[in-house]
């Protein structure tokens, strides 16, 4: 009983998705819902007998083996009811007894599986990351509306109609083949990216589902850095990029829950280990690439950021030229905002005043709280402290993250002490 | 000093809905409870019961599938604890996870030969 103090963190919730995947990639999504409730039921028996005693010594198996005989039983029970004729699963056929190093390759498989299920192309963005953190990341509804600040009936309104379109639009879990594979692996990619996005997003969320959240799409995309076909140099870049962010994790908020900006952030904070592996996928992302991809140029700036000993420190020129190709291949107005960041650095506050002035009137900045943050710190370096003010109000209004509102309201509360 | 046995009943609907990190937490929480009696030297034996079962009658005329009673009647799992008396046993039943979910500890004196 001791031990189970030790176990893993999230142990539930992995094996979870784990054993859904085996059983989806077994008897179809068809049965979906019959093996969530297999999967619950064996999770439900496991929490009881493990609290009383130890850990089994493969609680996959264990698991794997009370949730088959769950759902055998259920499929048996229906298949008598409805006296179904041309049943394609035969349940008499040994399910049950799989060597543990088998299991593990076929949990390995399926979960690979998986992933192109969630994310398939028939299915709407909402759609496919609902369904990735429901089925293969394991949580629950709470904990998606706890992280995503939305009602739990909401996300359970989501999931179940993301179900019925994951049903209707996928019979067999496979892996696109070769053909294929290339233009689904690049959704699949966008949906982690966008996953991850919603853990990292600085809000009032909890901060362990986010960062678990975090820690989920880079284990997505582990796991097809894993598959050699998969193994793409966009998918490490992707990885790369996931796991330097990630490092900041903990210093971009601090103890009293208030957002921490770039340059106040405690670097001592930040996760080495996690930075290391970041450069280990770097490196393997620049091998045989013709042409670097968004994710290859947005890792190597939050590189930079990272290894970074203070904010002055940062090397401005090289993240300013990784903007510059970013733009020339592909013109994006956030990466232009963006952009004013590293140029400021390089050119000082008055020439990039000039270029965020290039901006002024348009639709897309006149809406955007990033625009007026960035005119507030080039208007404050320039000492014009009155319009500052008026730029933070701007910034303010536009954001609807809580946190970042009282971040900037904090900001004016300071500088109205300094003027007075 | 003697033993007691908890029987442990209902909080069942509430657990269904637990999501596996929930479940988690609450098996951790089990284990912490059973473990610190264990440490204690409270601990004598436990261990919980399958939901499946049957109610035999009338030496066996009438078997019923069950228990099947009402959720919060349906005796989940059993402790057996020992203590100098029914007062102390009740205060050690006290630190169970199972009122998180509405659930009850039936607290009962094992009769011992030499009482």
């Amino acid at each position: 009983m001791i031990e189970t103090k030790k176990q893993v963190e999230n142990l539930f919730r992995y094996e979870y998705g784990k054993i859904i995947g085996v059983l989806i990639n077994k008897f179809g999504p068809s049965n979906l819902e019959r093996i969530e409730d297999a999967v619950q039921d064996a999770l439900l028996k496991a929490m009881q007998v493990w609290g009383y005693k130890n850990l089994p010594e493969n609680p996959t198996s264990w698991l794997y083996r009370v949730a088959t005989n769950n759902l055998i039983d259920v499929l048996r029970r229906d298949k008598k009811m409805l006296l179904a004729a041309d049943d394609k699963t035969n349940l008499t056929e040994n399910h049950i007894s799989i060597p543990e190093i088998v299991l593990e390759s076929i949990i390995s498989d399926s979960q690979l599986k998986m992933i192109f299920a969630c994310c398939h192309p028939s299915l709407s963005v909402d759609y496919q990351i609902i369904l990735s953190l429901k089925l293969i990341g394991g949580f629950g509804n709470k904990e998606i509306a706890k992280a995503l600040l939305k009602k739990e009936d909401s996300v359970a309104k989501s999931y179940t109609r993301a179900k019925k379109m994951l049903k209707s639009n996928i019979t067999t879990l496979d892996i696109p083949i070769e053909i294929g594979l290339q233009s689904r692996l690049s959704i699949v990619l966008r949906v982690i990216y966008l996953l991850f996005s919603e853990g990292y997003a600085s809000s009032t969320g909890s901060e362990i589902i986010k960062r678990d959240i975090c820690l989920e799409s880079i284990r997505l995309a582990l796991m097809l850095s894993e598959n050699e076909y998969c193994n793409r140099p966009n998918v490490n870049a992707l990885l790369a990029l996931m796991c330097f962010h990630t490092s900041r994790f903990e210093a971009r908020v601090n103890e009293d829950g208030e957002l921490v900006d770039l340059e106040h952030q405690d670097r001592t904070k930040y996760d080495n280990n996690l930075i290391a592996i970041g450069i280990e996928h770097l490196e393997n992302a620049s091998k045989a690439v013709l042409e670097p991809s968004n994710y290859h140029l947005e890792a190597a700036v939050s590189y930079y950021h990272c290894i970074a000993k203070t904010f002055e420190l940062t090397d401005w020129n090289s993240i300013l030229n990784l903007y510059n190709l970013q733009l020339k291949r592909q013109y994006s107005p956030v990466v232009q905002l963006n952009r004013i960041v590293p140029y400021y650095k390089v050119n000082g506050p008055k020439k990039a005043m000039g270029k965020l002035l290039e901006f002024e009137g348009s639709a897309y900045f006149k809406v955007s709280a990033l625009y007026y943050a960035i005119k507030a710190e080039l208007l404050l370096q320039l000492g014009i402290k009155e319009e500052t003010l008026v730029a933070l109000k701007n910034a303010v209004d536009q954001t609807e993250n809580d946190m970042e509102k009282n971040h900037f309201l904090k900001k004016m509360v300071q500088l109205r002490t300094e003027m007075m | 000093m003697s033993n007691f046995l908890f029987l442990f009943r209902g909080g069942d609907a509430a657990r269904r809905n637990q999501t596996p990190e929930e479940m988690q937490a609450e098996m951790q929480k089990w284990g912490a409870w059973m473990g610190g009696l264990k440490e204690k030297g409270q601990l004598v034996d436990g261990l919980p019961l399958a939901k499946e079962g049957n109610v035999v009658k009338k030496g066996g005329e009438v078997i019923t599938d069950g228990p099947f009673a009402e959720g919060s009647e349906v005796v989940g799992g059993y402790l057996i604890v020992t203590s100098n008396d029914q007062k102390g046993a009740v205060e050690i039943s006290k630190g169970c996870p199972i009122f998180e979910h509405g659930g009850n500890v039936e607290v009962r004196q094992i009769m011992s030969m030499d009482m």
